[in-house]
């Protein structure tokens, strides 16, 4: 745990009003009451029980002190965040850099999704040359070529190297069917 | 011990292992010289490859990436005063101003020199420690390792972040996340909401990837423009270090590198507050302190010795009782558990030959790290200027190919976008993620253990551990009191990095 920026700015200091920790605060409480709820349906029951030591550990003990804890820390957080002088950096984002991190997300998101209906291969160098070019690059010959060079590089180095597997190209399973049949 | 040391030396003594820790020297210098690009996220990222490496071969590469990365960061510290990771800020003091003195390839040279010494002396320190400490860790049962491990998660929690009880709750939502799939004692399903995937619990890897690696491209890409540094850079300029430079500072370094060394063996402080403290005690030190801050070949020496004298040490903790003290050790405990080897006092019974095996390339390690990192300077100045808009894309696609290729599994994908988003959530919101991981990995083995423990006491606890474990009583009773020094002792030290960055960064 290094002193990051953000721990570095962190000092307790005159008491605020209502703030993002005040709010955590009360959301761990709701999480507890929850985790509380959820614990008797979310833990499976033993089928039948042939010697049941009654010293042993029971499957829900942990799940409850975790309930607890998200209480009595959500609660003391409450308390706590009225003397606490952090800053929600969520405020310092302009729009741009909301819609840049937005947009990043999406493309995450559709980025596997993607891999699994097109291979590794074709995905990648999608997804590389829509980041690249977001992002700000305007090399389209150098977006490209890397576009095509990287995921080639890391397919072959896992799949042939590593042994391991990657969504092959589109091409492998079509092919694959047909030689089944 | 003697025996499974001479075995460890030989087995490590194999031109693979040179090999893959020699490319992740490279890459981890190369990541490191990136400004923007911390070691903790290339580790996370490469995690994957060491997988499909046999133990001797995969985790030496990630030494190799931890320690690069280390000093890589020093690089744009001293050239454009951009430090490469949070561990060189102290760097960025004295060697821009180098720099422009036209001093910059006596600072570059400074670094590697004095971080090459600080590095492997406290290796050697590990070495010679790591053993005896081992036999006491093989003593310990299922209720002191209890009580070990729930210390260990309290003080991380209290040393991670700058608010005790946000470090707490990143604790429990680890320990919660860490339930999900089957209870340890009997096998039973947990939190799996019906998924299948959930069964066998929330997959480590892509949640390492995502809460490390992730994140950190979110945040750079806030700012598109900030991409690139345009000035050119020349690492060559000015005369070599001389021998009697190197000697001037070699008192400092020797003082760094022990502060270091201790540092690095107590969880949760890290290189950052070694760098600022070996950096301030060389000053204090000094005849000629005023000298500091305006291009002192000292500072350098100072910061960048105690930065990666921390690197040793901090396998003491994880290779005796399996607890890992920062993030980076964090990731390799990942490393480790995937190559089914479990950190912990069994490990050195167990794999004895294999750990000293490991510690001994750590020692050689830092001599490619020298040989290397001397040819190389000018190549990873150069690094310094490669454009964001080109290297985030690919991060993103090695961090996807690296969680999809353990299991095969698409599920493994949405994991690691989960993760990442909620990384960069809680980020924002000054929450550190660290305890959560550590919670996450060590919560099954705090469970576990309790249930012996219980089993043991037969039914009546307190009686148990206060007349038949002495030791695990004293450790809980302690437990509040260490934590509270350790808080009290890391907001200070983090209150005096945050003192020395108002006074000198803005300068």
């Amino acid at each position: 745990m290094e002193p990051t920026e953000e721990n570095v700015e962190q000092q307790t200091g005159p008491a605020h009003g209502f703030n993002f920790n005040t709010v955590f605060g009360v959301l761990f409480v709701v999480a507890s009451a929850v985790l509380f709820l959820i614990i008797p349906g979310q833990i499976e029951k033993p089928l039948f029980v042939l010697d049941e030591n009654v010293n042993a550990l029971k499957p829900n003990l942990f799940p409850r002190l975790a309930a607890i804890g998200f209480g009595g820390l959500g609660v003391w957080l409450f308390f706590r965040s009225f003397s606490i002088d952090e800053k929600n950096k969520f405020k310092n984002l302009d729009r741009q850099a909301i819609a840049n991190v937005l947009v990043t997300l999406v493309m995450m998101s559709v980025y596997g999704p993607l891999m699994m209906q097109i291979g590794f291969v074709v995905s990648s160098a999608v997804v590389i040359a829509a980041l690249s070019t977001f992002f700000g690059n305007r090399s389209y010959g150098l977006t490209a070529a890397i576009s095509i060079v990287i995921p080639v590089s890391i397919f072959f180095v896992f799949t042939n190297l590593l042994a391991t597997s990657l969504p092959p190209f589109p091409i492998d399973t079509p092919l694959t069917r047909l030689y089944l049949l | 011990m003697w025996d499974s040391f001479l075995l460890g030396v030989e087995m490590a003594m194999r031109w693979d292992t040179m090999a893959m820790m020699g490319v992740g020297l490279m890459l981890g210098m190369f990541v490191g010289a990136l400004p923007g690009f911390t070691t903790v996220m290339a580790m996370a990222i490469l995690l994957p490859l060491s997988f499909f490496l046999e133990p001797l071969i995969g985790i030496p590469f990630l030494l190799g990436v931890y320690k690069g990365g280390i000093y890589g960061g020093s690089i744009p510290a001293i050239l454009v005063s951009m430090p490469g990771t949070g561990a060189s800020v102290a760097t960025t003091f004295d060697g821009p101003a180098l720099t422009k003195k036209g001093k910059g390839r006596k600072a570059l040279e400074m670094a590697l020199f004095s971080s090459a010494f600080g590095d492997l002396s406290s290796d050697i320190v590990t070495i010679m420690f790591i053993g005896p400490i081992a036999l006491i860790a093989l003593k310990v049962g299922p209720p002191e390792l209890m009580a070990i491990l729930f210390l260990a998660l309290i003080v991380i929690a209290a040393t991670s972040s700058g608010v005790f009880v946000k470090g707490l709750l990143m604790m429990v939502v680890g320990l919660f996340l860490g339930m999900v799939g089957q209870d340890p004692i009997g096998a039973l399903s947990r939190f799996t909401f019906d998924i299948f995937q959930f069964r066998a619990g929330v997959p480590l890897l892509p949640m390492l990837i995502g809460v490390y690696a992730l994140p950190e491209i979110l945040i750079a890409i806030e700012n598109r423009a900030t991409g690139m540094i345009k000035q050119t850079i020349n690492s060559r300029e000015g005369g070599p270090l001389t021998f009697e430079e190197f000697r001037s500072c070699f008192r400092t370094i020797c003082r760094s590198t022990m502060i270091g060394t201790v540092i690095g063996v107590v969880p949760g402080i890290g290189q950052v507050v070694a760098a600022f403290m070996g950096y301030a005690a060389a000053k204090n030190a000094s005849k000629t302190p005023e000298k500091f801050g305006k291009g002192e070949l000292e500072g350098i020496a100072a910061a960048e010795a105690a930065n990666n004298a921390v690197n040793g040490p901090t396998m003491v903790p994880l290779l005796t009782l399996g607890i890992p003290g920062d993030n980076i050790t964090v990731i390799l405990i990942g490393a480790f558990i995937a190559q089914g080897l479990r950190p912990g006092p069994q490990l050195m019974v167990e794999q004895g030959p294999l750990v000293f095996a490991i510690l001994v390339a750590m020692v050689l390690a830092n001599i490619l790290f020298l040989i290397i990192g001397y040819f190389t300077i000018p190549l990873f100045a150069k690094v310094v200027t490669i454009r964001k808009s080109i290297l985030l894309p690919l991060t993103v696609v090695f961090a996807f190919a690296g969680s999809y290729v353990p299991r095969s599994d698409p599920f493994d994908l949405l994991v690691l976008v989960g993760f990442g988003a909620f990384g960069y959530l809680v980020k924002k919101l000054s929450f550190d993620v660290t305890p959560m991981v550590m919670a996450f990995i060590l919560g099954k083995e705090l469970e576990y253990s309790f249930g012996q423990t219980m089993v043991l006491a037969q039914g009546n606890l307190a009686q148990y551990l206060f007349f038949e474990r002495p030791i695990t009583a004293a450790i809980i009773i302690g437990t509040p009191f260490l934590t509270y020094m350790l808080w009290r002792r890391s907001s200070r030290l983090r209150n005096e990095v945050a003192a020395k960055l108002s006074d000198e960064i803005p300068s």
